[in-house]
């Protein structure tokens, strides 16, 4: 069971967009709480404000109005410096097409983030290894993403997701581009993170079998809460 | 030092790309050494300097020169008044005129391949007052005293730069018929008994004859001709080169040479050795003033625009990329140096590659540049190309990347992963 610390407040968060003279209002004072060690998954309809909010309890982007916390940091008013510098240290980022760098092996790729941490070669290393160690590629980790199936390549995402042991793990729907299988393999090691590291995590998904494996579903419409 | 693995690793992304960019510099890159190759020689002879100054005397009112020999002995003492004890006497003298024929006696066949140009000087000046070789250590001057030597011995004796000698297919010890040209009907038998050093490679097309032959040979003519002197028998002095040890003594030796009665008929004017060359350079003024101001900024402006244009199509391609790193919290600048670095690296390093290969092919392989002009046949790449032409590469480089790498830096990436989703 999740612990009953707040990890993600969201706040009576306002977000729009503006499209030429047209202003788009995305989300509408939403407000959503995401608990130490909690997975929750996000589903809604396209243009419901899912990935928007996502974005912004990543720090990617900012509200227009209200405040989001993170383990009791207001974000939504740090600089473009220190949101930088909280994501490498708070944050993991799973993305659904992987994004890994396609000229670096997958121990490069989990190394990426640790680069800008104060840390020796040898604890990098180290790092780098227990993270794939736990997603489970020891064996390929010299291998370039464009040698390994996609099934592979979302788990060296995830492993470069976990090596600073962030708090916070979101997901834009982590297994959309994946077969049956490696969607369910992804799901257990997301399930495997939250139960053994106590990672929180805010995941994307269409995939209602996918939102089955969460703790809690939250569904969006028109940049509003729905249900919880 | 930790993201250099990262920048290594984007360079090495697309293998044809990078090489090409870097072929496209290289070949820039030698172009613009080759030019300041020339420039900076120039530059060099024709700056002004303080001490150790060589001085010209020519005729002042015709160019070429064509001075009596008989001025040679009281110019090449600077004119100086025996009875006057502070007159300025040069450290050291030479007396020039030029000799220029043919080794091929039928005129129709005469070309650059036979062509002979020399100096009528006195031998042993050769090694104290011709320019690189006066500074030349005696181990490397070795063989040209040697040939000197032997010019004592041999008054026909002849020393012929290394490229002449291979144009000409002739070894030391060879003997050759010159055919005159600038001296009509004033044949020469030669024997070469020597060359130049071979780090005097401004010399390497051109000869030294003996003064002392050379006049015979003009009474050997006389004789032949019925007594009649040859047309320019009475114009064999072209320069006499004075060494006076600074500007004080060389003003003063000016003033002698100027108010002698002696040198008026015809007169003669005096000029440090950078001015002359400055005055004959004069003709080349222009053309030298396009390639230091128009070509050389022209392939330095192509350069930039070569290494911008790889370096934009390379951050197009990497957006996304750069979003995900923005995502694991790097920073813009991080961004920036990213792709600065790249651009730098494949700049500095072609930049410095081409430099290389041009001093070591040009001056080990062809013996310098060959580029005639005025008394320089050949110009030697100095060894400061190698890093002026790395820095070439890294600074256009820099300016043909920064733009590119400023609009990496801006990536958002809300707008790269935007979806409202």
């Amino acid at each position: 069971m999740p612990s009953l610390e707040a990890c993600v407040e969201v706040h009576d968060v306002h977000k729009s967009f503006k499209r030429g003279s047209e202003v788009l209002d995305v989300l509408n004072g939403l407000n959503l709480t995401v608990n130490q060690g909690e997975f929750v998954a996000l589903m809604g309809p396209s243009g419901s404000g899912k990935t928007t909010l996502l974005n912004l309890i990543a720090g990617l982007d900012r509200p227009t109005t209200g405040s989001i916390r993170v383990r009791g940091e207001e974000i939504s008013s740090m600089s473009e410096g220190q949101l930088a510098s909280w994501r490498t240290r708070s944050l993991g980022f799973v993305f659904q097409f992987y994004h890994l760098l396609p000229v670096l092996s997958a121990f490069r790729n989990v190394e990426l983030p640790l680069l800008l941490l104060p840390l020796s070669g040898s604890q990098r290393r180290e790092q780098v290894r227990n993270a794939l160690d736990i997603v489970g590629l020891s064996d390929r980790m010299w291998h370039r993403p464009g040698q390994l199936s996609g099934g592979q390549q979302q788990r060296v995402g995830i492993a470069r997701a976990i090596v600073t042991d962030p708090a916070l793990i979101v997901a834009d729907e982590p297994t959309g581009d994946l077969d049956a299988k490696s969607a369910d393999e992804i799901l257990n090691l997301l399930v495997e993170l939250k139960n053994s590291l106590d990672k929180t995590i805010v995941m994307v998904t269409h995939d209602p079998r996918a939102a089955e494996r969460a703790d809690r579903l939250v569904h969006l419409e028109k940049g509003r809460l729905a249900t919880q | 030092m930790k993201f250099l693995i990262l920048v290594f690793e984007n360079i090495a992304r697309n293998p044809v790309r990078t090489i090409l960019t870097s072929l496209g510099t290289m070949m820039l890159v030698l172009v613009v050494t080759l030019v300041f190759t020339v420039l900076t020689t120039l530059d060099k002879v024709t700056t002004e300097k303080s001490a150790n100054i060589k001085a010209i005397v020519t005729e002042k009112w015709q160019n070429p020169s064509l001075m009596p020999y008989s001025y040679a002995a009281g110019l090449s003492d600077g004119a100086a008044d025996p009875n006057d004890p502070n007159a300025i006497h040069p450290q050291d003298s030479m007396t020039w005129g030029f000799f220029v024929g043919s080794t091929e006696s039928n005129p129709a066949k005469r070309g650059y391949e036979n062509l002979f140009f020399s100096f009528i000087m006195e031998a042993e000046k050769a090694r104290t007052m011709l320019d690189n070789i006066d500074s030349l250590p005696d181990e490397q001057a070795r063989p040209l005293i040697e040939a000197i030597k032997k010019m004592k011995e041999f008054r026909n004796g002849v020393i012929v730069g290394e490229g002449r000698l291979n144009k000409l297919k002739k070894r030391i010890g060879d003997r050759i018929t010159v055919y005159g040209r600038n001296y009509r009907d004033v044949n020469l038998e030669l024997e070469i008994v020597g060359t130049f050093p071979k780090e005097t490679a401004q010399y390497t097309d051109s000869a030294v004859i003996n003064r002392d032959f050379f006049e015979t040979e003009l009474d050997t003519y006389k004789a032949a001709h019925n007594n009649k002197p040859h047309p320019l028998a009475d114009k064999t002095l072209s320069l006499v080169w004075l060494r006076v040890p600074d500007r004080i003594s060389f003003n003063k030796m000016t003033e002698q040479i100027l108010t002698a009665p002696s040198f008026s008929n015809p007169a003669v004017k005096c000029e440090t050795s950078s001015t002359g060359i400055s005055s004959f350079l004069d003709a080349y003024r222009d053309i030298i003033w396009g390639v230091r101001w128009l070509l050389a900024p022209a392939c330095m402006a192509v350069l930039a625009l070569v290494i911008s244009n790889a370096i934009s199509i390379s951050v197009r391609e990497r957006r996304t990329e750069f979003a995900v790193l923005k995502v694991l919290g790097f920073l813009p600048w991080q961004i920036l140096t990213l792709v600065l670095s790249e651009a730098l690296l494949i700049g500095t390093l072609s930049g410095l590659l081409s430099a290389a290969l041009a001093y070591g092919v040009i001056n080990g392989v062809w013996g310098g540049l060959p580029f005639p002009i005025a008394f320089f046949p050949k110009f030697a790449v100095p060894i400061n190309c190698l890093w002026w032409g790395a820095a070439m590469g890294a600074v256009t480089a820099f300016a043909g990347s920064f733009i590119p790498a400023w609009s990496a830096r801006g990536v958002r990436v809300s707008d790269v992963f935007a979806k409202v989703a």
